[in-house]
């Protein structure tokens, strides 16, 4: 093990929810770049296709994938991705959870029954999250214990109520998640 | 440049990739940590991409760092990197920092730094 490298290392979490619900947003408003655009190619046949030939794959989509950093010390980052909110790109959720911190679900008071999938998701592969009930001007404000029933979530799940454009708000729902991820980490 | 037809960004991406889709080796995740260890002795064979990301790696970054500055997709970026692993001009961090990973010292460092933010 090379410590002075092991000092290096960079973090990811996820931001999911349904279409639209504000994980660009959630991502900006604590990036410290404008969030960042890149792309996965996929082959029109699937992603379990595999190549042994050397040769060619046919890829001809691709998958957006949009993601925020926060540098907290030289060699010391949080990555933030927004999770494509498509079901046909699960896989693509499949490779960026694994190695996750954990995530954050964000819901919308008027749409909660989006916000299950993901929620399904993280609980099946025991990966930490949150849930952030997106509270924007107007929206209904449901409590965080009918939030709760709602989403049918574990006692020990932590629910907020916040606003995703909100620099603080975003703030508290990270604070929160890594407090929920050390308490719930593999010892 | 001249006005003749653009073949088409997914031609391009395998001209920089030699037509491959997967990396080779080990896999490594989208927040790996690659860092320079050295340039090539003959630049001749590597394509700019490649001395593109040696530059840049000479200070820490990640996978997904790079893709953004190439402006190529994750899967090729990949190619790339596994290449310059091969030849033994970077190392590529495994695995993703997983909670595993962590321990409590760096919670607490996290912690901190993002109430500061």
């Amino acid at each position: 093990m090379d410590y002075a490298r092991s000092e290096t290392l960079a973090i990811k979490i996820l931001v999911a929810g349904g279409f639209g619900v504000g994980k660009t947003t959630l991502v900006s408003s604590v990036s410290e770049i404008q969030p960042l655009h890149t792309e996965e190619l996929l082959s029109d046949r699937g992603a379990a296709v595999d190549d042994t030939s050397g040769v060619e794959m046919k890829m001809t989509t691709t998958v957006a994938l949009d993601f925020g950093r926060i540098t907290l010390r030289e060699g010391l980052w949080i990555y933030l991705f927004g999770t494509p909110g498509q079901d046909r790109f699960w896989f693509m959720w499949d490779e960026l959870s694994i190695g996750a911190l954990g995530a954050i679900v964000i819901a919308d008071t008027r749409r909660l029954g989006d916000a299950f999938p993901a929620v399904d998701y993280f609980e099946q592969r025991r990966i930490p999250f949150v849930v952030t009930v997106n509270c924007f001007d107007g929206a209904r404000v449901h409590s965080v214990e009918a939030v709760r029933r709602a989403l049918a979530l574990s006692p020990h799940v932590p629910v907020l109520l916040s606003d995703v454009r909100v620099r603080e708000s975003v703030k508290e729902s990270l604070v929160t998640l890594v407090r929920h991820a050390r308490e719930h980490a593999p010892v | 440049m001249g006005a003749e037809e653009d073949p088409g960004p997914l031609v391009r991406m395998y001209a920089v990739t030699g037509g491959r889709a997967r990396p080779a080796g080990e896999a490594f995740d989208v927040v790996a940590v690659v860092t320079t260890l050295g340039m090539p002795y003959d630049p001749v064979g590597w394509t700019p991409e490649h001395l593109t990301v040696l530059r840049m790696c000479v200070r820490p970054a990640t996978v997904a760092d790079i893709g953004v500055q190439l402006r190529l997709p994750l899967n090729i970026t990949r190619v790339l990197l596994s290449d310059l692993r091969r030849e033994g001009l970077v190392t590529i961090d495994r695995p993703a920092a997983s909670p595993a990973a962590m321990n409590e010292r760096i919670y607490q460092e996290v912690l901190n730094g993002l109430r500061a933010l």
